[in-house]
């Protein structure tokens, strides 16, 4: 394969910016959840990228990969379990409505 | 080798940004959907082949019809509102901090040496050496994981149920 690993690594690093603008800039809570999920998988593809390129042998960083995987599936269900109970409480999934907190 | 990447890096950007324009929840997780499937698309690329599968499995099978439940349960499923109601109070910091970082990186990425690397066309790692190690040298955070998703499990259910029980 003829692609620089700097590729990837721009790959990834936008999808992170992608992730990130749209965990910040959205309202809906559901949204926001979605975008830690494209950061997520940009973090573990920027591992694989070096993996491949630098320590293809050793399975080191394959097994960080599926746990990182497996945080991310657990996050997310208490994520959506969060948002069930907020509706709950608040009948709307709209992040700017939740002023509880504030002082 | 290169078209593959091209293509799977264009439906993976694009599944991202309609995930988090898009107006309607329900079309947001099937970008969504179409991101991880590039995703997993790279990861057969770069040769990982069963963490692909695990993306697929994991990602669209669980994550991905957990979303859309969660979507079905709270309200404003098709989202009429406008551009004002999509966008959150203080949007343009969001994107301002978006736009800042994806700029460092570029410059720290464009300006490093181990980013030329081309890869070495070493032996692959078989799925079996994967799961020896998963369970020889990785042992004590593998069983650490499995506690961590029990505990997640029982509380998603907790956090989800704690209206029911409340009321009783």
């Amino acid at each position: 394969m003829n692609v620089p690993l700097s590729d990837y690594l721009m790959l990834s690093a936008f999808l992170f910016a992608i992730g990130l603008c749209g965990a910040l800039s959205r309202k809906n809570a559901i949204v926001v959840l979605i975008g830690i999920e494209i950061m997520f998988n940009a973090g573990i593809l920027n591992l694989i990228a070096f993996w491949h390129y630098r320590y293809f042998v050793a399975p080191t960083a394959y097994i960080f990969a599926i746990f990182a995987i497996s945080i991310a599936a657990a996050e997310s269900a208490i994520g959506l379990a969060l948002v069930i109970a907020v509706y709950r409480f608040y009948k709307s999934v709209t992040l700017d409505e939740m002023t509880s907190l504030k002082g | 080798m290169e078209t593959t990447f091209w293509i799977l890096s264009a439906i993976t950007v694009l599944g991202a940004l309609f995930a988090i324009t898009l107006r309607n929840l329900v079309h947001c997780v099937l970008s969504l959907i179409l991101f991880f499937l590039g995703i997993a698309g790279h990861y057969f690329l770069l040769r990982a082949d069963f963490l692909g599968a695990v993306q697929i499995l994991i990602y669209i099978g669980a994550v991905a019809v957990l979303m859309l439940f969660a979507i079905m349960l709270t309200r404003h499923v098709t989202g009429d509102e406008g551009p004002r109601e999509v966008l959150g109070g203080k949007w343009w910091a969001g994107m301002g901090t978006a736009i800042i970082i994806a700029g460092l990186l570029w410059a720290v990425i464009r300006k490093d040496q181990l980013a030329q690397l081309l890869p070495t066309g070493a032996a692959q790692t078989s799925v079996a050496a994967i799961g020896k190690a998963l369970v020889a040298d990785w042992v004590v955070p593998f069983e650490a994981m499995a506690v961590l998703l029990t505990a997640a499990l029982i509380g998603a259910v907790v956090i989800a149920l704690e209206e029911v029980i409340r009321r009783r």
